[in-house]
């Protein structure tokens, strides 16, 4: 049934073995066919993953780095192969900077203590922006309130870009780090990272990007871009949850001090004095998620296989299709109309609430998320409570697209 | 009280009779929000925070009023579908006695396919609704004869107050001093005045209503009457000392 609904995009991507791949794709919700537009949130599986866990603990689990035994030998090598694929995959220098942490969140956090502890002072400024994620400002809100620093926030137009002439004019001594989204969660806004770190490193100030939405949908090479850290979520991009990475500059990583303390961490340990473990192992204590990053470096060859820019061209497609047929629908205001976008629709519509919006379009078997998507500043900025937002993946149609609008224009007709 | 137990029955059973009639979701729903709209308008008077429901998708204001031992209340919400599902609430609760609201077992939400709806996380504020409704149903005046002396009846109230906390503190707020005043008169009517520990901690919005929940839960309690005041300011002095051991403040 679902096998009929698929419509191939202009020859960039095979969406029918894809689909396939998925599994869950062929559920029902509220008695009709599902359709997934909730992948900002969290993406759909494909089984590549599913299998490469279920082979890791059917046949290769043991603890990690612990054991001289066949087991521990291998669930070792797996687990490190991983970190070397992913690593690969964001185009790291060294495997020793990619640290394993159970998402975007730790990894932000992560830095936000060890950086912030080590390296900010009273009177200290670090630089967020308007459209931040709350894990990208609530982690620097408790150590700028420890250190006496503050935080200033770059603002954004009314089309959701980034005010970045704000930046060049406010970055200064006292700025000691920018930490924003590659991109935006609510507004699907591509941020000018690059430009941004050119300006930082203009001033001898690091970069931390978010990149929890830009992993999922474009090729990321963290060298390239020059960023001092990097942080993403597995869930998002394929892969399991609970897993995450943060990508950090060696010269950064080795500078900072250890966060949390544990096995795996040290090299020695006596009351007297604790020394601690090289990178990655400094930033990873206790027992790791083994299963959950070779579930994580399946999902990079997932990417990589039908290549990430095919992926990002076949949901420019989807965006371009939805933009197009849902502002046409009476009161529909779209928030975020940034030229560079990735796939996020988020709108609202005049006189109606988004909990509404969103219960009548699941009853029609669409899945989209309502409220302020964890983005309450941006919501105020925009003078909004929240809004409905659908987002794209790589298995989503252009058929699932047209499902969206009606079923928005029925909403429409049922709650005015 | 067997005769009302059955009217919440019979209310129900109408209810869903009604639904029955629907053959398709889009049918149901318009009919749900008909009914939020055909809904008395609320009083703006208590549109107010102090009634605001818990929920951070939508928000429902609920006003409750006890008269001759039965609960009448009003509500609103900001969104239609919550506002419908809070009309058919109102239906099936108005006017019922206090103890047969305490008991009732509201099985018409799952009979008419609206169960979804009352799951806290949807964040609707609907299953909060409901608790706050029980909650003010349990206490049922007039309480002549509870025996308790009027001290008895201050240390219940502390009591009461010392199961709510500070979310973000971990000690009660009793102890924490955010309690300024608490009377009670020979009616069973009591007077709170409270603080919070900052004006720009969201979290702590939900204690004034968790604090008159606890007073009125109590048997001997009538009314309450809480205001939230900030002048004089909270501050680390009004703490007991037994708060600041558990803060490590000595
Ligand atoms: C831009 C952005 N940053 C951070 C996060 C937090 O990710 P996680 O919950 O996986 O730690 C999200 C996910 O919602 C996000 O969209």
């Amino acid at each position: 049934m679902i096998d009929k609904t698929i419509q191939t995009s202009p020859g960039w991507i095979d969406l029918e073995s894809i689909r396939n791949e998925f599994p869950i794709l062929s559920r029902q919700v509220n008695g009709q066919p599902m359709i997934y537009l909730d992948n900002a949130a969290s993406s759909q599986k494909p089984n590549r993953v599913l299998a490469a866990m279920e082979q890791y603990y059917t046949h290769s689990h043991a603890n990690v780095h612990r054991g001289v035994h066949t087991l521990s030998q291998e669930a070792t090598e797996l687990f490190e192969n991983s970190r070397k694929k992913i690593a690969r995959y964001i185009g790291a220098p060294s495997e020793r900077e990619v640290i394993f942490t159970k998402g975007t969140t730790e990894s932000i956090n992560l830095i936000a203590y060890t950086f912030g502890y080590s390296q900010l002072s009273e009177g200290d400024e670090i630089i967020l922006s308007e459209m931040e994620h709350h894990s990208n400002i609530v982690p620097w809100q408790i150590v700028c309130k420890n250190k006496g620093a503050s935080i200033r926030v770059i603002p954004i137009r009314d089309d959701g870009t980034l005010d970045i002439e704000w930046l060049s004019n406010n970055i200064s001594d006292k700025t000691k780090l920018v930490s924003v989204a590659h991109v935006s969660n609510t507004l699907g806004t591509i941020n000018p990272v690059k430009d941004i770190i050119r300006i930082a490193h203009g001033h001898q100030v690091p970069v931390m990007l978010d990149g929890a939405q830009a992993a999922p949908h474009m090729a990321i090479n963290v060298k390239e871009l020059d960023a001092d850290f990097y942080a993403f979520s597995s869930h998002k991009m394929y892969g399991p949850t609970g897993m995450g990475i943060l990508y950090g500059k060696a010269s950064w990583l080795d500078l900072l001090p250890p966060w949390h303390g544990g096995g795996e961490m040290i090299k020695e340990v006596t009351w007297k004095e604790t020394t601690f473990n090289s990178l990655p192992f400094k930033f990873e204590a206790g027992t790791p998620d083994i299963a959950g990053a070779i579930g994580l470096a399946a999902a990079c060859d997932f990417l990589d296989q039908l290549d990430v820019s095919d992926i990002a061209a076949h949901e420019h497609t989807l965006l371009a299709a939805c933009t197009k047929g849902m502002v046409s629908l009476p009161g529909l205001r779209p928030i975020g109309t940034a030229p560079e976008k990735a796939g996020v629709f988020s709108f609202v519509i005049e006189g109606l609430h988004p909990y509404d919006i969103g219960t009548i379009l699941d009853q029609q078997g669409v899945e989209v998320r309502t409220g302020h998507h964890c983005t309450q500043p941006l919501m105020d900025r925009f003078a909004i409570p929240g809004t409905v937002r659908a987002s794209f993946a790589a298995y989503n149609t252009l058929e699932e697209v047209e499902k969206l609008i009606s079923a928005t224009q029925k909403a429409i007709k049922i709650l005015s | 009280m067997e005769m009302s137990v059955q009217n919440i029955t019979l209310n129900q059973e109408e209810v869903i009779e009604e639904f029955s009639h629907f053959s398709d979701w889009e049918d149901k729903y318009e009919y749900l929000i008909d009914l939020g709209k055909a809904l008395p308008e609320f009083d703006p008077k208590y549109k107010t925070e102090f009634h605001l429901v818990k929920g951070c998708q939508s928000r429902v204001w609920l006003h409750a009023e006890v008269s001759d031992g039965r609960l009448y209340l009003s509500a609103d919400s900001d969104t239609v579908i919550t506002k419908g599902i809070i009309a058919l609430l109102i239906r099936v609760l108005h006017g019922q006695k206090l103890s047969d609201i305490y008991n009732a077992d509201l099985y018409f939400i799952e009979k008419i396919g609206l169960k979804a709806h009352l799951s806290p996380t949807r964040a609707n504020g609907l299953a909060s609704m409901i608790s706050h409704i029980k909650s003010y149903a349990k206490h049922s005046p007039p309480k002549e004869d509870s025996g308790e002396t009027p001290d008895a009846q201050q240390q219940a109230m502390i009591d009461a107050i010392k199961e709510v906390y500070d979310p973000e503190i971990p000690v009660d707020i009793w102890e924490l001093g955010l309690i300024y005043s608490l009377t009670i008169d020979a009616q069973g009517n009591v007077n709170v005045t409270m603080t919070l520990t900052s004006p720009a901690c969201p979290v702590a919005e939900s204690l004034p209503m968790e604090v008159q929940e606890k007073l009125l839960a109590l048997p001997f309690v009538k009314d309450v009457e809480l205001s939230l005041v900030w002048d004089p300011a909270w501050s680390k002095d009004r703490m007991t000392d037994v708060a600041r051991m558990a803060l490590d403040m000595f």
